[in-house]
């Protein structure tokens, strides 16, 4: 599953100081070569945390992304589209 | 003989430090963990075992056991930035943590070892609290309560009790303090957080009543209504009351000394004392 690669960079946002600089200023960039499918890098680059919800990452590996604006996705925009996912199968409710 | 003296339930969210920095030691946070350090502080243990839960950051998807022990002289952390928290160094007991991991094997239990590892904030922010010095040893048990499909509570609560076997099976006469840490009803980062903040609490009945059912010591009907679906609609981190129930199988079935909720962030901080 490349839903893996995904947990990974979320992950990765925590540890690895220049990936989050990256990230923030070009995220194309800090993506390139990253072992992920178009969707899951669209869906990446476009913030669209309910999707990836939806796909099976975990929802709170997904909170660096706001945590440190990755992908330009502000805790704002991320409460309101995370929780238009409630209800829906996603990581939470299991692999 | 080692003997558990004591039972600590305590919450470990990542941005209490930070608030109690802020608000001072007369918030309520402030005060509740300086109740809890007081009531360490004067029960004297030798050695603290910490049940709690991973945020995958010692562990990962590559490799994520349902239980694991440290088995070290000394562990780092936290490794995760929760604001105010300095990386401390945190000695251990790893002749004792040994003894504790082969009797739960011997049980049935296949508890992971990890000899080498830093954990985040979900042990360090309770003993940021309790044990700011690091003068007391700690064992860190994890326990996988946020991937399902987590482990039952019935399996937790035997774990606590075979590491409570264990401890009296020391030689040594050791005080033991257990902990268990975590919320009862908590959504991080998830569908469940409410409007505007990163959190929730999206199921504050089932917080009240693990709090009714421990304060009363009803052990059996809290493992009977820990169910995975009721963990699982109590919020993404809502097994971590599984730290709770192994904390609770470690000292025995009993009502608890005190049980203080803080039913804004669906979790308490409690106290049971040994016998």
């Amino acid at each position: 599953m490349s839903v893996y690669e995904v947990n990974y960079i979320c992950r990765e946002l925590l540890r690895d100081h220049t990936f989050r600089d990256a990230m923030r200023t070009d995220p194309v960039k800090a993506l390139a070569g990253r072992d992920l499918t178009g969707e899951e890098r669209e869906a990446l680059l476009a913030g669209d945390v309910g999707k990836l919800y939806r796909m099976g990452v975990n929802s709170f590996l997904m909170g660096y992304l706001p945590r440190f604006q990755a992908c330009g996705i502000t805790m704002e925009t991320y409460n309101t589209r995370m929780r238009a996912e409630a209800g829906q199968q996603g990581a939470a409710t299991g692999h | 003989m080692a003997e558990v003296v004591a039972a600590f339930g305590v919450p470990h969210t990542p941005f209490f430090p930070a608030l109690v920095k802020r608000e001072g030691p007369q918030s309520e946070t402030g005060r509740f963990y300086a109740r809890q350090r007081q009531d360490l502080t004067q029960l004297r243990p030798d050695v603290i075992v910490l049940f709690s839960t991973d945020h995958l950051n010692t562990f990962f998807f590559d490799n994520l056991p349902i239980f694991a022990m440290g088995v070290t002289e000394r562990f780092q952390g936290p490794i995760d930035e929760p604001a105010e928290v300095p990386m401390y160094e945190v000695p251990s007991r790893p002749d004792f943590a040994a003894h504790l991991r082969r009797t739960c094997i011997e049980a049935g239990f296949d508890v992971a070892l990890s000899e080498k590892f830093k954990v985040d904030h979900s042990f360090m922010v309770p003993l940021h609290f309790l044990n700011p010095d690091m003068a007391i040893p700690v064992v860190p048990v994890f326990v996988s309560g946020h991937v399902p499909p987590l482990p039952s509570a019935q399996r937790c609560f035997d774990l606590g009790r075979t590491i409570g076997e264990a401890i009296a099976s020391w030689p040594e006469d050791l005080r033991v303090a257990v902990m268990g840490s975590g919320s009862f009803s908590l959504d991080v980062f998830g569908p469940l957080m409410a409007p505007g903040r990163s959190d929730g609490v999206p199921d504050p009945q089932w917080a009240e009543r693990i709090c009714k059912l421990m304060e009363d010591g009803s052990t059996d009907t809290l493992l009977d209504e820990a169910t995975p679906r009721q963990l699982a609609k109590a919020g993404n981190v809502g097994g971590e009351v599984l730290n709770w129930i192994a904390m609770l199988g470690a000292i025995g079935p009993r009502p608890a000394k005190y049980l203080m909720p803080q039913m804004s962030q669906g979790h308490a901080y409690g106290l049971w004392e040994g016998r």
